[in-house]
């Protein structure tokens, strides 16, 4: 998800409303919210307009700088550490759905592993 | 001992692939133009998640694949992993995929369903108690698991398997993190093994709404080593499978 896209649903915001105000196109923040065209790739003058539409600073709409896995533009120690504090350490939070059962945890939930696997049969010895 | 050494080990860049490794990635998944996950209506234990910050890549026939790049663990078993050993082949061109599960860290999402109670919910993923996460938890300095790394903090998270997809081995290999330890690779496999095989059994549900009904015919359906599957026919044609243990 774009930062746009988190602050339209952060703000309950429609890409109508926003084009509105910043006197854009819808399909223009469509585009931008989903990510099909990079907040990078437009002018100023139309990243600008939306900031103000949402009454943010221009610079909280910028992507950060993620580095793509495998880029050997940075070395290893360096794509990591930039995607520790880019990816798992991300400003924006975002809905996600919860893996928590509505249902009482069962019984299983609470053995350890060697009392879990300790009735079954080893299916093959030949694999670990 | 570095903090989280009974869950992580460090790994060298040379060290084989195994169950259990980290490493920086990006998932893909296809799907129609649009399509939201089914959520909460079509399925309360089986929803399946978005990838939380998808970039979108247009296919032809409305279709489109949403990828994100994130840290993501490793789940297939090592000996499957290694499977080329045994048939003295190259490990790039035998069994080149392995499944891999995304890591949803605390800072990055807000949880949404249940009562929205978000340290009670993170408490339940603490204690492993969701069939379909393995919690991972935060290392103040990771610099010690990942030397050369910056002494970063790693957050609290978890491996979602809902979120299960495939990658190749030199993707892995490329941006490991660090690994779990042989400690945890026990709750690794015990957490995959409910996942997979105890999902719908845990529905007490539907087992609970057969209380009261006349079962009118018992189907069996297949036998396997001491273990038989029956269908239960209930009088208001309302069925549920059991498995029964012969011994």
């Amino acid at each position: 998800m774009t930062r746009l896209a988190a602050i339209l649903s952060e703000q309950k915001m429609t890409y109508t409303a926003v084009a509105s105000r910043a006197h854009l196109q819808a399909r223009t923040v469509r585009q931008l919210a989903t990510g099909e065209t990079p907040i990078d790739n437009v002018a100023v003058g139309t990243v600008r307009r939306i900031a103000a539409a949402l009454a943010i600073p221009v610079g909280v709409l910028m992507e950060p700088e993620v580095p793509y896995p495998g880029d050997t533009a940075m070395t290893r120690p360096a794509r990591l550490s930039t995607a520790i504090r880019e990816v798992m350490w991300s400003g924006v939070s975002v809905a996600y759905a919860s893996p928590v059962e509505t249902a009482e945890p069962d019984e299983i939930s609470t053995a350890s592993p060697d009392e879990f696997f300790a009735d079954m049969p080893a299916v093959d010895d030949r694999r670990g | 001992m570095t903090v989280g050494a009974e869950v992580y080990r460090a790994l060298d860049e040379s060290d084989d692939l195994s169950a259990g490794d980290i490493a920086y990635l990006s998932l893909a998944r296809t799907r129609v133009v649009g399509e939201a996950p089914p959520g909460d209506v079509f399925d309360p234990v089986g929803r399946i998640p978005a990838y939380p910050r998808p970039a979108l890549f247009p296919l032809p026939h409305a279709r489109e694949i949403a990828v994100d790049t994130m840290f993501g663990l490793v789940v297939t078993h090592s000996c499957e992993i290694d499977r080329h050993k045994n048939r003295a082949a190259s490990a790039d061109h035998f069994d080149c995929r392995l499944t891999v599960a995304p890591i949803v860290p605390e800072p990055a999402v807000r949880l949404v369903g249940g009562d929205g109670d978000q340290a009670a919910a993170w408490a339940a993923i603490e204690a492993n108690e969701p069939v379909a996460a393995l919690f991972l938890p935060p290392v103040p300095d990771v610099s010690g698991l990942a030397p050369g790394v910056d002494p970063l903090p790693w957050p609290r998270s978890f491996a979602d398997f809902r979120g299960l997809t495939t990658v190749s081995r030199r993707m892995v290999q490329a941006d490991r993190l660090f690994g779990l330890a042989p400690e945890y690779l026990g709750m690794l496999q015990r957490q995959l093994a409910r996942f997979f095989t105890w999902r719908d059994l845990a529905r007490h549900e539907l087992v609970a709404a057969l209380v009261g009904r006349r079962i009118v015919d018992a189907i069996p359906l297949n036998a396997k080593g001491d273990r038989l599957r029956v269908a239960l026919l209930a009088d208001d044609a309302s069925s549920v499978t059991v498995e029964l243990r012969t011994r």
